[in-house]
């Protein structure tokens, strides 16, 4: 708890900081792909089961978090203050990944977008977020190749997922076979590594 | 109901039993196909809603997800039950996300609150989709009943087979159970018509059950008993009867031969009374010239002889014509007497008022006796001489005897049913009751001849009158006060002719 002054410091700051460079506010109408996105990101939250040891401020809240530069405008105001499972829904924004110093707040996170932006720590936000027990979210092509675990995808003009599996068990997320079966394409790594 | 009404026992039983076993069986499989109904819409009901719970379970990652493909995927899955005419999902905003159609026209309803509705032959079910307590969309799926009315029908087989069967059972049932009731009856009609026939009361039927036919039996062969005593005895009596009948018989037969014995008796003794009566008359008559010559030869005596003849030969002379006119009265008397059964019967209306009034009239009455006519006596239909000789002696004789320095006499007559009574009382000396009988014989008189002028005939005759008219004559007196002669007269004389005179003296007598 005594952390909370200074996330909200950062949270803050965030959005000041954000609010200048960021393309999409936070107050802004987001594209219908961006708002289906949106929904989606909490609708995983209800298929994903994530492992005891998962770091967070508490037990009470589930944080969805996106990274970088993002286009989702205020798309979450309809997830704001919802429950999953009894637990609060928290969406954060941070900034790019660079300018985020303190990498705990971004552990704390349980479901994390990162956004096009971030490509080039794409491989640094992975390795954080495997430890940290994140389900990790992106539209960025080669995304759960690189070893994300969900991607979306267009199909058909309309927004579906791709799961790497594998990557989702090394992150220790149990993905509930529901929507395993949604997804268009469900991927996994031959010979998984044994972190 | 009068077909059944002239059924036999046997027929109504199988009829009755039939009916029962069928009605019960109706009734009950009524209830049970109504209960088996109620049963399986409550069951279609459960599985289509649960069919409709893991429907929804199934899709909402799609529904969340907006994975119209595969929803349908999903929904296709109802294609195994074929009772499914569709299933739809709808989004959270009610529009159509998914659906799944049996047949190609179908029309999908609104969404509506989690249930079910029975409605047009088919079964709704609605279900909300929810995921982690949010409510993110509606199921819909509707059955056809086709499944309910092929369990109907299959019930309705079973239950017609059922019943075809039951009834052939109750029939050979009931057509050895009715042995039981019809065969006493039938046995106890037989005996019936035997005892009908035969007329043998001791028969009596065999009572094998305890039931109501058996109480049946007990009172019949009671009633037989009864029979059987009653018959002996209506046989006794029989008997009995014909013994008095043919007494009765023998009495009557004895009764007839005495009646005609009595008649011939009666026709011999009216045959010698005529005789005696004729000759009566004859030597009355043949007794009259002589005794008229004898009467005048004697006055011839007197008158010639005066002068010849001393006191005492005058005496006996007068005294012969005394005696003479005397026998010459007696005859008179008995001629009259005679003739009243000689002379025929020459009636004439005679009104009695002048006839008494005249007799009254020719009677030398003394001036010391009355005679009273008390009311107004009537017009009869008789010989005029016998009236007159009627009244006369009973008027003459009440004056005769008169002994009072006041006579009183008194008529008067009553008229009664069919005939008239007559009576003539006086205060004369009265007669003493054991002469009543004597007054009224011939010769009889109850004072000295020589006392009283008297030829003995007067009564007589009047009696005979009064009789031969079919009439009575009778006195009632008390000795020294008076004396009531009676008589009656019956209205006509055809009564008389009938020869119904017993009838009439009874009749008078009351």
């Amino acid at each position: 708890m005594k952390r909370k002054t200074p996330s909200l410091i950062i949270l803050t700051l965030f959005f000041f900081v954000a609010a200048m460079p960021s393309p999409a506010r936070a107050d802004s109408q987001p594209t219908p792909e961006y708002q289906v996105k949106a929904a989606f990101l909490y609708n995983f939250v209800k298929f994903v089961q994530w492992p005891e040891e998962k770091p967070a401020d508490n037990n009470d809240i589930i944080t969805i978090a996106v990274i970088g530069n993002h286009k989702f405008g205020n798309a979450f105001e309809s997830v704001k203050g919802k429950k999953v499972r009894d637990k609060k829904i928290i969406v954060k924004f941070f900034s790019r990944f660079h300018d985020t110093n303190d990498k705990n707040d971004l552990k704390k996170c349980h479901l994390l977008f990162i956004c096009p932006s971030e490509k080039q720590h794409l491989n640094d936000i992975i390795e954080i977020a495997g430890q940290a027990n994140i389900l990790t979210v992106a539209d960025m092509n080669g995304f759960i190749q690189n070893g994300g675990i969900i991607q979306f995808i267009m199909q058909d003009k309309k927004v579906r997922f791709q799961i790497n599996l594998s990557a989702a068990r090394r992150a220790k997320l149990k993905i509930r076979s529901q929507l395993l079966r949604l997804a268009k394409k469900v991927v996994e790594e031959k010979s998984p590594k044994k972190d | 109901m009068s077909i059944l009404r002239n059924t036999t026992i046997r027929h109504k039983l199988t009829l009755i039993i039939m009916f029962t076993c069928i009605t019960a069986l109706v009734m009950a499989s009524s209830a049970f196909i109504v209960w088996e109904q109620i049963t399986f819409r409550n069951s279609m009901a459960r599985n289509l809603s649960i069919q409709a719970a893991m429907t929804a379970d199934n899709c909402k990652a799609a529904l969340a997800f907006e994975d119209v493909a595969d929803a349908e995927e999903t929904l296709k899955a109802l294609r195994a039950e074929s009772s499914i005419i569709f299933g739809c999902i709808y989004t959270a905003d009610e529009k159509v996300f998914a659906k799944y159609s049996r047949d190609k026209t179908v029309t999908l309803p609104q969404p509506q609150k989690d249930g079910h509705h029975f409605h047009n032959n088919s079964l709704t079910v609605f279900r909300s989709i929810n995921l982690d307590g949010e409510k993110i969309g509606t199921l819909c799926l509707r059955s056809d009943l086709h499944l309910l009315s092929v369990m109907l029908k299959s019930s309705a087989g079973i239950i017609t087979i059922v019943l075809l069967f039951v009834s052939l059972m109750a029939y050979l049932m009931s057509s050895g159970l009715k042995k039981i009731i019809s065969g006493p009856l039938l046995k106890l009609a037989d005996t019936t018509k035997i005892i009908s026939q035969k007329k043998d009361y001791s028969l009596r039927v065999e009572k094998k059950s305890e039931d109501e036919i058996g109480t049946l039996i007990d009172a019949f062969n009671q009633m037989l008993g009864q029979i059987q005593q009653h018959d002996a005895a209506l046989l006794n009596a029989n008997k009995q009867l014909t013994s008095e009948v043919a007494e009765r018989k023998k009495a009557e037969a004895t009764l007839e031969e005495v009646n005609k014995d009595l008649e011939t008796t009666v026709r011999e003794l009216s045959r010698s009374n005529r005789e005696l009566q004729d000759f009566a008359h004859i030597t009355a008559h043949d007794l009259k010239a002589p005794l008229r010559a004898i009467g005048t030869l004697a006055e011839w005596l007197a008158e010639s002889y005066a002068d010849k003849f001393d006191a005492e030969g005058k005496e006996q002379i007068s005294l012969l014509v005394g005696r003479s006119q005397r026998m010459s009265k007696l005859i008179d008397g008995i001629l009259r007497y005679s003739e009243v059964a000689r002379t025929g019967r020459k009636a004439e209306k005679v009104d009695l008022n002048t006839l008494v009034t005249e007799i009254i009239r020719g009677i030398d009455l003394p001036d010391n006796i009355e005679i009273i006519i008390k009311n107004r006596l009537p017009t009869v239909e008789y010989e005029q001489t016998r009236m007159t000789q009627v009244f006369q002696n009973l008027l003459t004789n009440a004056v005769k005897y008169m002994d009072k320095p006041e006579g009183h006499i008194e008529i008067n007559f009553t008229e009664h049913d069919g005939f008239w009574k007559f009576s003539i009382a006086d205060n004369g000396p009265g007669i003493e009751e054991k002469y009543y009988g004597k007054i009224f014989k011939i010769f009889q008189t109850l004072s000295p001849r020589d006392e009283v002028e008297s030829t003995g005939i007067g009564l007589p005759l009047v009696k005979k009158i009064i009789e031969n008219y079919g009439g009575e004559i009778w006195v009632e007196s008390k000795v020294g006060i008076g004396s009531i002669f009676f008589f009656t007269l019956p209205f006509s004389t055809d009564a008389l002719k009938n020869g119904n005179r017993l009838l009439i003296s009874a009749q008078a007598k009351t």
